[in-house]
């Protein structure tokens, strides 16, 4: 799992391990790793035949796609656990990973929204859409910046649905027709306010680390997340300023769930389901949501729950900067095919990122 | 000069260096059958794709040129300036020593802390910007001048320079200690001068000394990721930010291309150890 | 004349003092530190979270810890001797041999990090060493024996070998030369190395992850995640941690220089 987060090490290492080991005599051990370096050692470990490293993986998306087309994936596992039966199997969020169906081949863990983040002193009157975001940008110039990962996709991928008629358009596979119509909408926007951009659209954050940096210490005024609780964590931590809010675009949030999944080599494949079990339980699943803990939301869906389970999952507190949930579920969108959020991500490190004038 | 025992064999010296070097030229077949797209994530069998690719792109040549500009920056300042600390410093006195250990303690600090230091320091909003507007010489980040993730990369050549100086200088007192006195005493017994025997005397013996290790700084420089991934801007992008961009690309088939970046930053390094040893050469026969 | 040139060598002194120093004051605060944004020349809170969080996942921090303060001196002694023999063999070569040993030697430290991770990765765990602390050893000696080799060739390139010659000519084995009058006069060089081989180990991090397989974790390991999710004062807190072994070898290295240098002149 990815280990940069001192909230989510804390609660696998000091909520989840300590009960795996008392109710279960497993021995959670956590191995740092993300996504496209997980496929890489993957594929080495099998082409070297090497013993496997890890049980579980935490994928999504990209990820879950590239190790399903390699093979790489052991399964399916997933329908079989316990404690799927309480999981929303009617969310497209939940079910399908960029609108592919994960087959039982990765267990969901946790799904989140993507926002913007603003700073309620400095902009106390956001705009709430991506057009008036437009005219947010070019009004207040070298204020605004994405950055050339994940996030910074998410969000191109936010203004190519607003552009073209929400992502409805977009749905049921890949269409390389789609894709080019669609995407000229969305560069002619991106051409438009880029020279508003800050340093003017010549240089773009690396991850959304950065871009978070740059807008705590007042570089710019907006940061994003792809999950809408991240203000809340990340304030407590101190790497956002207290007055930092959330805000969804009313175009629309793109939805995803992240996952686990067991390598074709796991050494302990049952071990791995025990674990991913206990982390789809209620009682973790409630423990991982709420704010002080590490506020990522829950796959399960509530109504399955036993009355007094559902009653605690409702008293959550949340955390005034966070987004009531019926507005995050008015707003949400699900992902589409993986091969557009793959040409979107190319095309623009060619033509937008290559040419800095 | 120096007289190896005539009894032993010279093939000794060639099996260490081949043992020294033996990894990693596994490592350069590897990386050399990858960039063929035999091995590695997504590889698909022989083809020279990958290699098409990459080689026509300008993004790479940018980036190729880019980043040698930042080594060759780098490595200058850090020997010139090492050069300078070690004939300024070569006293024993108290502070001499003090000196030339103050020279020397920022090895101890990781290159990736040295860059986020850099950062946060000279960026629009760092500690030198919240000086300035303490001293009430700009009202917002962006009065202040952009020395971090910019064109020329100044914020990068400057936290390189800070890393790399020490271990530079570390080598020009040894140097300078070692050989210093001998040659400048011969120097100025033959009625030699303060500054020709610095240059014709000192300079060339801290230059011949120092010179392997600024061709492995100027390599070492040139391959690191870490602090480029903090301080370089998106455009040019640096060549170990490509490579790994490349390697951990979202569509699998692309990955085989860090590949034939590898070599090519191989091939950057190999220019600089090939131009030690012309260099090397060219002072030997000039002696 | 040489009173003439104390000033500016003092100015360097305290200038070089200066950029030694600030950069860890300023690594150390932030180590301490929440909350520290733009204008604000003084953090926000001050806290001792970051030592707590560090100190806290016991498990995980000292077994990092220890971890790679294993490798690195594992690795600073394997390399500082073997390069000490490597160096001097290269060094006795003449001619086209000698220019092309120094060229190979030269291949480890002239490859980029993750050019050699990549490419050792494959073998590595092939042979089974992938996952083990003595697979990233080995890693991390490929690199730190480069830079030993290179290191002791320059050395012995100046060194006057008539010192053995003399203690050969005066009865004295192979081995005892080497005992008693070579090593004595390398003392330095070979704690040189050895801080140089400690600190290429301490510097490894794409050579960790892919050897190690994610189940060598290390501090620096630990310090690149921290960076890159932008929890700098995390980040300076492991670096502060990183920072104070090597920092002591130096300071420790540069006082005993002083009692050796007296003894070879």
């Amino acid at each position: 799992m990815w280990r940069g987060d001192p909230s989510i090490n804390d609660y696998v290492d000091r909520w989840v391990a300590p009960r795996l080991l008392r109710d279960y005599g497993i021995t959670l051990r956590t191995i740092d790793g993300q996504g496209p370096a997980i496929v890489n050692q993957l594929v080495v470990e099998r082409d070297a035949r090497a013993r496997g490293s890890a049980d579980l993986v935490w994928i999504n998306g990209e990820t879950f796609n590239n190790l399903r087309k390699e093979a790489l994936l052991y399964g399916p596992w997933a329908h079989r656990l316990p404690a799927a039966k309480y999981v929303d199997s009617l969310s497209p969020i939940v079910m399908r990973d960029f609108e592919q169906p994960t087959n039982g081949f990765e267990s969901p863990w946790g799904r989140v929204q993507f926002t913007l983040i603003y700073d309620s002193l400095r902009v106390p009157a956001p705009p709430r859409t991506i057009a008036e975001l437009g005219r947010w940008i070019r009004a207040n110039p070298g204020r605004f910046t994405h950055d050339q990962q994940f996030t910074g996709t998410t969000f191109l991928k936010s203004v190519l649905y607003a552009e073209n008629g929400g992502a409805r358009s977009f749905a049921g596979g890949f269409s390389e027709k789609r894709y080019t119509e669609g995407s000229e909408r969305l560069w002619a926007w991106l051409e438009g306010v880029r020279p508003y951009f800050w340093r003017r659209g010549e240089t773009y954050p690396a991850s959304v680390a950065d871009l978070h940096r740059l807008f705590a210490n007042g570089e710019v005024d907006f940061t994003m997340s792809y999950n809408e609780n991240e203000v809340i964590t990340k304030v407590r931590q101190g790497v956002l300023p207290r007055t930092s809010r959330a805000l969804v675009l009313r175009d629309g949030s793109i939805a995803n769930a992240h996952f686990l999944g067991i390598p074709y080599n796991a050494r302990n494949p049952a071990g791995a389901m025990v674990v991913a079990n206990f982390l789809l339980s209620a009682a973790a699943q409630l423990e991982k949501l709420r704010p002080e803990v590490w506020a990522d939301g829950t796959v399960l869906d509530v109504r399955k729950l036993p009355p007094e389970l559902k009653v605690r999952f409702g008293a959550i507190d949340t955390d005034p900067r966070g987004i009531p949930r019926d507005t995050l579920r008015r707003y949400e969108v699900s992902e589409v095919a993986a091969e557009y959020t793959e040409r979107i991500a190319s095309d623009w490190k060619t033509r937008i990122r290559a040419n800095p004038r | 000069m120096e007289n190896p025992d005539p009894r032993e064999p010279e093939v000794k010296g060639l099996l260490a260096a081949i043992l020294v070097a033996g990894p990693v030229l596994v490592g350069l077949v590897y990386s050399l059958l990858g960039s063929f797209s035999v091995v590695g994530p997504g590889a698909t069998g022989f083809s020279l794709r990958h290699i098409q690719v990459v080689l026509a792109d300008s993004t790479t040549w940018w980036g190729t040129l880019w980043t040698v500009w930042i080594a060759l920056a780098s490595t200058t300042l850090a020997t010139v300036f090492a050069m300078g600390t070690a004939v300024a410093l070569r006293g024993e006195r108290g502070v001499d020593r003090f000196a030339r250990l103050a020279a020397v303690m920022p090895l101890a600090v990781p290159h990736v802390v040295a860059g986020l230091g850099a950062l946060l320091v000279l960026s629009q909003s760092g500690l030198l910007a919240r000086l300035a507007f303490a001293a009430n010489l700009q009202t917002s980040p962006s009065d202040m001048p952009v020395l971090t993730q910019d064109r020329y990369g100044i914020g990068l050549i400057l936290a390189l320079t800070w890393k790399e100086l020490p271990f530079l200088a570390l080598i020009a007192f040894s140097v300078i200690a070692r050989r210093g006195p001998a040659l400048e005493e011969t120097a100025r017994s033959l009625g030699a001068g303060a500054l020709r025997t610095f240059r014709a005397a000192t300079l060339p013996v801290l230059w011949r000394g120092l010179l392997p290790s600024s061709i492995a700084v100027f390599t070492f420089v040139a391959g690191n990721y870490e602090v480029a991934a903090l301080l370089a801007p998106s455009s040019p992008l640096a060549l170990p930010l490509l490579t790994m961009e490349r390697y951990t690309d979202s569509a699998l088939g692309v990955r085989g291309e860090a590949f034939v970046l590898v070599l090519l930053a191989m091939l950057v390094s190999l220019c600089g150890v090939a131009a030690h040893e012309w260099t090397a050469n060219k002072v030997e026969t000039g002696e | 004349m040489k009173r003439t040139r104390a000033l500016p060598r003092v100015g360097l002194a305290v200038a070089l003092a200066i950029g030694a120093i600030l950069p860890l004051a300023f690594l150390v605060v932030l180590s301490v530190s929440a909350e520290w944004f733009y204008p604000a020349l003084l953090p926000g809170q001050w806290t001792s979270a970051n030592w707590n969080f560090l100190g806290r996942g016991s498990a995980v921090i000292f077994s990092s810890l220890g971890t790679s303060a294993a490798l690195a001196l594992s690795a600073g002694f394997a390399s500082s001797i073997a390069g000490l023999f490597a160096g001097r063999e290269i060094a006795r070569l003449q001619g086209w041999r000698r220019r092309f040993a120094v060229a190979l030697a030269f291949l480890p430290v002239a490859v980029p990090p993750l050019a050699l991770s990549i490419g050792l990765q494959y073998s590595l765990l092939r042979s089974g060493m992938g996952g083990r602390f003595i697979g990233v050893l080995f890693a991390h000696i490929v690199p730190a024996l480069g830079y030993t080799t290179l290191f002791f060739a320059g050395i012995f390139a100046v060194f006057d070998w008539r010192v053995e010659d003399e203690a050969r000519s005066l009865g004295a084995n192979r081995f005892d030369v080497l005992r008693r009058v070579t090593l004595p006069l390398l003392r330095r060089p070979l704690v040189e190395a050895f801080a140089l081989g400690f600190l290429v180990s301490c510097a490894q991090v794409p050579l960790t992850l892919l050897i190690g397989q994610g189940l060598v974790n290390t501090l620096p390991l630990e310090l690149m995640s921290y960076v890159s999710a932008g929890q700098d004062h995390l980040a300076a807190t492991a670096g502060v941690i990183l920072t104070i072994p090597p920092l002591a070898l130096l300071i420790v290295a540069g006082l005993a220089v002083r009692r050796l240098r007296v003894v070879i002149a």
